[in-house]
């Protein structure tokens, strides 16, 4: 049965209440956002396993990096030809690597009841989510942030008629913000973090759509 | 942060595996938007910011009157960091502001403060820097920029009011007169000149040539006074002051005296070790000191440059101090009995005083016609072998006095310039160019001046010369696009592309009309004073020339940092991405600046086509 997020979410904040996670819920007043991404071993959530999470977190206009989250997973099953190719992580890469349970631990530290940010974050959220529910009991319940919209609702004003450009490459170049190493989770998180950061404070990019 | 922080970079490149660590692990992130303040005087910093992106300005608000301005000294860009004297004080010295949209690291103070106290070298480099500035402002009781001390002019408070006494006082009484005011030199006017009178001419005057007490001061007073403008700045003084080996030199507005200024004074003011450098050539007795000496240059360089001195002064005072250190190993090397029958010549880039690091040796010697002196080559052998160990790299195209070609009579150099003349083709126009920009730098230097005297005359009005003379600086194509803008996007020879043809250009203008200076600036200034070039055309070429140098220098110094054994391969390239955009904006107008001079050299020289 396919119940709507939000809807499951208060059921899942009853069912919490009193638990050891329920600060998880408590709505968030500061302004702090954390800046997640996770790199999979497919783009389907029901086959993808978790390679790495990188977080970093957001402090108004700084972005954190002294605060952040990079996790290597043990080598999933699926770590298979294809998602090597574009992450790069090989199995003998995760050779170090924790286990998800420890992982999931740490992010939930890490994340508290903060806002998520990603680049299409909802995937990362329900990749986590579909290792967190087994052994929680809930799903991820913070307000997610996507870039893309964030970016959207500054650069459609500009745009005039057609569809703005909403690939990772492209926003990052028109913002102007370097790619720091594409393809890794802490990399991303830290790119996107960058991007968030001059949406919100600096003045909308000046380019040519 | 992972990547995105260099640690190759100096001072960061200090640290150890671990050290590195902590660093890495402390860093922050921040964002600036343009014009923002990301340190403000008096306020405490969070740290030394090292920059990702973009660019920030330290400047510091001068009261004008009613009027307040921010004065501001340096730049930094992508890979600089700034902040770290402020961050050791605890107290930020200046404003710090984004020029434009700016992303840093962040490296906190804590942190900054534990890496410095675990690694001594980490902790000198910043404090290297530091114990410079902070000797400044003890001297000027405020803060002040490094950059902007170097900058000082001569009018700033250093300017003595001389001793000046009339025509007709007795050498008796300006003795006593200089013992009342304590003072060991004084100006003697002479109708409406003056004459300077030191300590040493009146022991001289007395004891050596035994003139009487009573005679007049103004006879033995020397006429030949070495001036400076009060706006000169203090850097010209000084290198005046090592050429001349003088110790004073007087400050002229105008026609007006103002006063002078002594080298003491100088000294004590520049705490930097130019000076000192200057000081260890001038006493250097044996090769072993000279090349300790020597040694200090490639140093005072860096240090000049990174304190956003111009690079124009800094080629100055570099020519002085290489013309210095050459004309010592000479007089060290060449027995005093052959000095005055040979001239040595320094050619090339380095005759022109444009070099800034240490660049091969291009030299010569001219000696007199029917010399005997059969341990010639040997000597000079060793004087080429010795100017390698001091760092300076041998020739590639071989011209150097260890050479027997490069070491002629002045009849044969003559003879030989001549031959060059008629010739014509690619080699003989190198050589003679090369041979055009010859200084003399040691020795007899009337026997140059016979040989360029010669064959400046021997040019007059040769026109067919010229026009393959200039002709090859036409040979390389501006770097430019179709539509004007810059045509590599990655890497550009900036030898090639700009500086060679401005020299070339204005070397065979300048031959034509036999302008004697060979820096380029100069024959540039001397070719508008002749009305050959316009002044605005000049003062843009000019510019131009400035800016290939100093961005050229500013690599070279980059790379000579990364490179393991500290030579640079490619001294003449420009690697486009890592200029920011104003810097390639100009660039880009500088070239367009030397596209302009090549058609008026090929108007000029008939070149067409």
């Amino acid at each position: 049965m396919i119940i709507p997020r939000a809807v499951r979410r208060i059921k899942e904040k009853y069912d919490h209440k009193s638990g050891p996670h329920s600060h998880l819920f408590e709505p968030y007043d500061g302004d702090e956002v954390v800046s997640l991404d996770c790199e999979t071993t497919s783009l389907d959530v029901k086959q993808g396993e978790i390679v790495s999470i990188g977080a970093v977190k957001i402090r108004g206009r700084k972005v954190l990096s002294s605060e952040r989250l990079d996790i290597k997973l043990k080598p999933p099953k699926s770590l298979t030809g294809d998602s090597i190719k574009i992450h790069k992580i090989r199995e003998s890469d995760l050779a170090e690597g924790i286990d998800i349970e420890d992982a999931l631990q740490q992010v939930l530290d890490f994340v508290g009841n903060r806002p998520i940010l990603g680049y299409y974050v909802n995937y990362d959220i329900r990749m986590l989510d579909k290792f967190i529910r087994p052994s929680y009991g809930f799903g991820l319940p913070n307000k997610a942030i996507e870039l893309s919209h964030v970016y959207h609702d500054i650069i459609k004003w500009k745009a005039i008629g057609g569809n703005v450009d909403l690939r990772f490459d492209t926003i990052s170049k028109q913002l102007d913000i370097p790619m720091l190493e594409r393809h890794t989770a802490i990399g991303d998180a830290l790119t996107v973090a960058l991007m968030y950061v001059r949406l919100k404070y600096g003045d909308p990019p000046e380019a040519h759509y | 942060m992972p990547d995105s922080f260099k640690m190759t970079n100096l001072p960061f490149s200090l640290l150890d595996d671990k050290e590195q660590k902590v660093l890495r692990s402390s860093l922050d992130i921040g964002y600036y938007q343009k014009g923002e303040c990301i340190m403000t005087a008096g306020e405490e910093p969070e740290g030394v910011f090292i920059i990702l992106k973009g660019r920030v300005g330290e400047s510091e608000v001068v009261e004008e009157g009613e009027v307040s301005q921010e004065h501001v000294f340096v730049h930094y860009t992508n890979e600089d960091y700034f902040g770290g004297w402020s961050a050791i004080r605890g107290k930020a010295i200046h404003n710090f502001i984004a020029e434009e949209e700016t992303i840093c690291h962040v490296l906190p103070t804590k942190t900054l403060l534990d890496l410095m106290a675990s690694n001594n070298l980490f902790a000198d480099y910043f404090q290297q820097n530091l114990t410079a500035k902070t000797e400044i402002v003890q001297q000027h009781g405020k803060d002040q920029d490094m950059a902007e001390f170097m900058l000082a002019k001569v009018s700033d408070g250093l300017v003595r009011e001389p001793l000046v006494i009339m025509e007709g006082t007795t050498i008796r009484e300006a003795t006593l007169l200089m013992r009342e005011k304590k003072s060991d030199c004084l100006l003697v006017k002479r109708g409406n000149r003056y004459g300077m009178v030191t300590g040493t001419d009146l022991l001289d005057a007395v004891i050596v040539n035994e003139m009487s007490m009573d005679s007049e001061l103004a006879e033995i007073a020397s006429y030949r006074l070495i001036t400076v403008k009060p706006d000169d700045y203090l850097f010209n003084a000084l290198i005046i002051m090592t050429q001349q080996h003088i110790e004073r030199v007087v400050v002229m507005r105008d026609a007006e005296m103002t006063g002078i200024v002594e080298l003491t004074d100088v000294l004590s003011y520049f705490s930097s070790h130019s000076h000192v450098i200057g000081l260890r050539i001038e006493r250097a007795q044996t090769v072993e000191d000279l090349k300790e000496a020597a040694k200090g240059l490639d140093d005072l360089i860096k240090a000049l440059v990174s304190t956003g001195v111009k690079t124009r002064f800094v080629m100055d005072l570099l020519a002085a101090m290489n013309g210095r250190i050459i004309a010592k190993l000479f007089n060290i090397i060449i027995p005093s009995d052959m000095q005055p029958h040979v001239c040595l010549l320094v050619m090339g880039s380095e005759g022109r005083g444009e070099q800034i690091m240490k660049t091969d040796q291009d030299n010569a010697i001219i000696h007199r016609d029917g010399l005997v002196w059969p341990a010639m080559q040997e000597t000079l052998n060793r004087f080429s072998k010795t100017l390698i160990e001091f760092g300076f790299p041998p020739c590639p195209g071989n011209i150097m006095v260890s050479n027997p070609a490069w070491v002629r009579s002045l009849g044969d150099w003559t003879k030989m310039l001549q031959d060059w003349a008629d010739k014509c083709d690619g080699d003989a126009q190198m050589n003679l160019a090369i041979a055009l920009d010859a200084k003399p730098v040691a020795g007899n230097p009337a026997i140059f001046k016979a040989s360029r005297n010669w064959f400046m005359r021997h040019l007059r009005n040769n026109d067919v010369f010229f026009s393959h003379f200039a002709k090859a600086s036409l040979e390389f194509d501006t770097p430019l696009t179709f539509f004007g803008n810059l045509k590599d996007k990655g890497e550009l020879d900036i030898k090639k592309g700009g500086i060679f043809p401005i020299v070339h250009g204005i070397r065979s203008i300048a031959l034509e009309y036999r302008v004697k200076p060979t820096n380029t600036f100069e024959r540039i200034e001397a070719l508008v004073e002749l009305g050959q070039i316009k002044e605005k055309h000049g003062k843009d070429i000019t510019e131009a020339l400035s800016l290939f140098i100093s961005l050229r220098l500013r690599q070279q110094i980059k790379r000579m940092e990364c490179s393991d054994d500290g030579h640079d391969q490619t001294p003449n390239v420009i690697e486009l991405q890592s200029l920011d955009k104003l810097e390639r904006d100009l660039l880009r107008d500088a070239l367009h600046i030397v596209k302009g001079f090549k058609k008026h050299l090929e108007l000029r020289y008939h070149l067409g086509g």
